[in-house]
């Protein structure tokens, strides 16, 4: 308890005193003359870039001094309060992708990439993953480290043992509805009952939101979180929780089921192999990756921005655009698992090579095509906080029996007051 | 309402957390009333030079003496309180321009129902800790302070916990209660019986919450307890076992009684803090998610008042709301400490 009282006045005393900075400074922008243009900063957080990559950059831009801070904790609150006051904020700063959204009406806080040359390399780099990054009135504030698009990962000894199809190619054909991946679930399920089909039915959920084109809240700054592509999604995410194959795992457990065979297939992003293969390393070469039932989606992966008050934009920009060159991708991809978002990184080695923890299955040839394929949506700055109450009303289902009706309804009335908060039509 | 009830926040002085609470002009006021009388017979002007100084100029070395504690205050605690007070009127996302909407976002928390769920939640939690919390320590320190060995290791043992950190607790609370793999269940197993699906079921999520706190405050009230038991004169106890009384006897109507105001103080920290619960339920449920993080875990069950601000705030960027939050709620406390002092009071005055 002692603790929470002393996160809750940090919490407070930081708004606070951010809120003094910005009354002291006049707005906030402005003095940015004291920062110094052969000094930059760099901010970002264990594993958000390739920490061999940032070393050679430090002894590839010679003339400049690059320091880099991995900063811990709570990385966007720690760059909003930093955002405030010239003197504090970095150079170059990571944004996550959940983040990314709400940054974008603060864009006058940023340097607009294109003004110093993102629009001349932007043609190499995903089209949907720069559109995330880019406001309507077409400033982009972030250049794309990584990507997370999706697949579904599933355990081959346990697929063959239920008389499934084991070829990731076969399984990627006949598992390609959210229906037909259901259905081999309940075999699975009957077959190995301890075995089931999906982690939790949230984790379904927010992939069929990521296969659409719209998500809660449109391009007019409309709610449309009650309209029919998401109740259509909210309708499948519930089907396994009514199959019986959902192991509803909400809690710390997710480590020791995925290593104890409780979960036969585990739907996530590319950067989601990590997670398996360091909480079940016993189960290396019984993996393998194919597509994603109902097509790609795309979850999480971040950008590097340029702060406003910045000292040097256009060498800032350089050391990016270095940082983010397909080589070095590829070599982030090998060191930090972060997936190239240059198409021309898929061709080269260190992506091509098989990987052993799933069998030596080379997984570029699912992740490849479905990263260029992922749809690009638009994702209003309110979208994450407007998403919530659909979560939260679906692990009610699975902790509570809640009838799904019901909690559909609770969720869309309290997506709509927090959109209504947030000042969304 | 008399003045009784104004002084309640005073004793929470020393626990720091409580500062929202004393901010209040009561404690100030009467700590300057007896000095007021120095000026007052401030001597005529032609003596100024000899007479005494300004107060603040004769006593300067005491007061530079106090300052940190006060200047840090004022930055970190008393300046962002009433900053609150300002935002809870703004709507602002923490770097643009704020915008004045009045009371608007005390209109959306009415409306509010996960507000509403979480102080609920957070009612239930306090209780379900507080009251096992408080029977337990005293009933510890009567049995400490029995005892005739070992009394200093008693003493350390009891204290250990309120200064392990929380979120080691949290972690660790989070893998003796797991559902599929913790040791409780485990042990059930054992037992052939069945496993409690701990950390997804709405209540069994409170208890282990509850737990949590009850273990690691329960030997920090104890010392209390502890303190106020060795200032009860023993011939008070001898005579009672003169009289024929037995332990039990004695425990109800010499011990209690005479520890009432200790009781009465520990009933008010532990208000106060344990309404504040906030750290245990964050890293019980994945603050790390990046969809739907702070969330309070299954069914929102372990969403606290103050979870659920941390998570308008600084995960929806809603700062306004936040304040608006956790006004409300201190305005709830402050009730709740408030009625506490009152039935005790009452109480006190019968005898």
């Amino acid at each position: 308890m002692d603790l929470s009282r002393r996160r809750f006045l940090q919490a407070a005393a930081l708004s606070a005193a951010a809120a003094g900075a910005t009354a002291a400074c006049g707005g906030g922008s402005g003095s940015s003359g004291s920062k110094d243009s052969k000094n930059l900063t760099l901010w970002y957080w264990s594993g958000g870039l390739s920490d061999k990559v940032v070393a050679d950059a430090k002894k590839h831009f010679s003339d400049i001094s690059l320091k880099t801070s991995v900063v811990g904790g709570d990385f966007k609150t720690k760059l909003l309060t930093g955002l405030r006051a010239a003197q504090s904020a970095p150079d170059i700063t990571g944004i996550k992708g959940e983040d990314i959204a709400s940054f974008l009406p603060n864009a006058n806080r940023f340097i607009d990439l294109n003004s110093v040359g993102a629009d001349k390399l932007a043609p190499q780099y995903l089209s949907w993953k720069l559109k995330q990054a880019t406001t309507q009135d077409g400033k982009l504030i972030g250049f794309p480290i990584d990507i997370g698009p999706c697949a579904t990962y599933y355990r081959e000894d346990l697929f063959a043992q239920a008389g499934l199809p084991t070829d990731p190619a076969k399984v990627s054909a006949e598992l390609s509805t959210w229906d037909a991946y259901f259905k081999a679930g309940v075999e699975l399920h009957k077959a190995i009952p301890k075995t089931f089909l999906i982690n939790n039915i949230g984790s379904v959920f927010s992939m069929i939101v990521g296969q659409g084109t719209q998500r809660f809240i449109d391009e007019d700054n409309k709610f449309i979180g009650d309209q029919d592509h998401i109740r259509t999604a909210w309708t499948t995410a519930v089907k396994p929780y009514t199959l019986g194959i959902d192991a509803k795992i909400n809690d710390n457990t997710w480590n020791a089921a995925i290593s104890g065979g409780t979960l036969g297939t585990e739907i996530g992003a590319a950067w989601h192999a990590l997670d398996i293969s360091n909480a079940a390393p016993g189960t290396k070469g019984k993996w393998r990756v194919a597509s994603l039932p109902g097509g790609p989606s795309n979850l999480g992966g971040s950008f590097l921005a340029i702060p406003a008050t910045s000292g040097n934009p256009e060498e800032a920009f350089e050391i990016i655009s270095w940082i983010l060159s397909p080589e070095n991708q590829a070599r982030g991809f090998t060191d930090a698992a972060l997936f190239p978002t240059a198409p021309a990184a898929y061709e080269l080695p260190a992506l091509t090579g098989g990987d052993a923890f799933f069998g030596g299955q080379k997984t570029i040839e699912i992740f490849g095509p479905a990263a260029e394929r992922i749809p690009a949506a638009y994702e209003a700055p309110a979208d994450a906080a407007v998403s919530a109450p659909y979560y939260s009303e679906l692990t009610s289902i699975e902790a509570k029996g809640k009838d799904p009706d019901e909690a559909w309804k609770d969720a869309v009335s309290q997506a709509m007051q927090i959109a209504q908060r947030q000042g969304v039509k | 309402m008399s003045s009784s009830p104004v002084a309640g926040p005073a004793p929470t002085g020393p626990t720091s957390g409580s500062d929202t609470v004393t901010t209040g002009q009561p404690a100030p006021d009467r700590s300057r009333r007896p000095e007021r009388r120095g000026p007052r017979i401030r001597p005529v002007p032609a003596g100024a030079r000899r007479g005494p100084r300004p107060r603040a100029a004769r006593y300067w070395p005491q007061y530079l003496a106090i300052s940190p504690y006060y200047l840090i205050f004022s930055v970190f605690m008393l300046f962002p309180v009433i900053f609150t007070v300002y935002l809870a009127f703004q709507r602002w996302d923490g770097v643009g321009d704020m915008q004045f909407v009045g009371f608007q976002q005390f209109r959306f928390l009415w409306d509010d129902p996960v507000f509403w769920l979480s102080v609920r939640n957070t009612l239930v939690i306090w209780v379900l800790s507080t009251v096992p919390m408080l029977c337990l320590a005293l009933v510890l320190a009567v049995l400490v302070n029995s005892t005739k060995r070992l009394t200093a290791f008693y003493r350390v043992a009891l204290f250990i916990p309120s200064i392990t950190s929380l979120v080691a607790i949290a972690i660790f609370f989070g893998a003796i209660f797991s559902n599929n793999f913790g040791l409780i269940n485990a042990i059930l197993r054992a037992l052939h019986l069945s496993a409690v699906p701990w950390m997804s079921n709405e209540w069994t999520i409170k208890l282990v919450i509850a737990a949590l706190m009850t273990w690691q405050w329960t030997g920090y009230n104890a010392i209390i307890y502890l303190a106020g038991l060795q200032a009860i004169p023993s011939e008070l106890h001898e005579a009672a076992r003169m009289d024929g009384a037995g332990p039990v006897r004695i425990f109800f109507s010499i011990t209690i009684p005479l520890l009432r105001p200790i009781i009465l103080f520990t009933v008010v920290i532990s208000t106060v803090t344990g309404l504040q619960s906030f750290t245990e339920p964050q890293v019980l449920f994945g603050s790390e998610a990046a969809t739907n993080p702070n969330s309070g875990g299954p069914g929102q069950a372990g969403l606290t008042t103050l979870l659920y601000f941390y998570h308008q705030a600084f995960d929806n960027n809603d700062f306004g709301y936040g304040a608006a939050i956790v006004w409300a709620f201190f305005l709830l406390i402050l009730l709740i400490v408030v009625i506490n002092w009152r039935l005790v009071q009452r109480k006190e005055r019968r005898p």
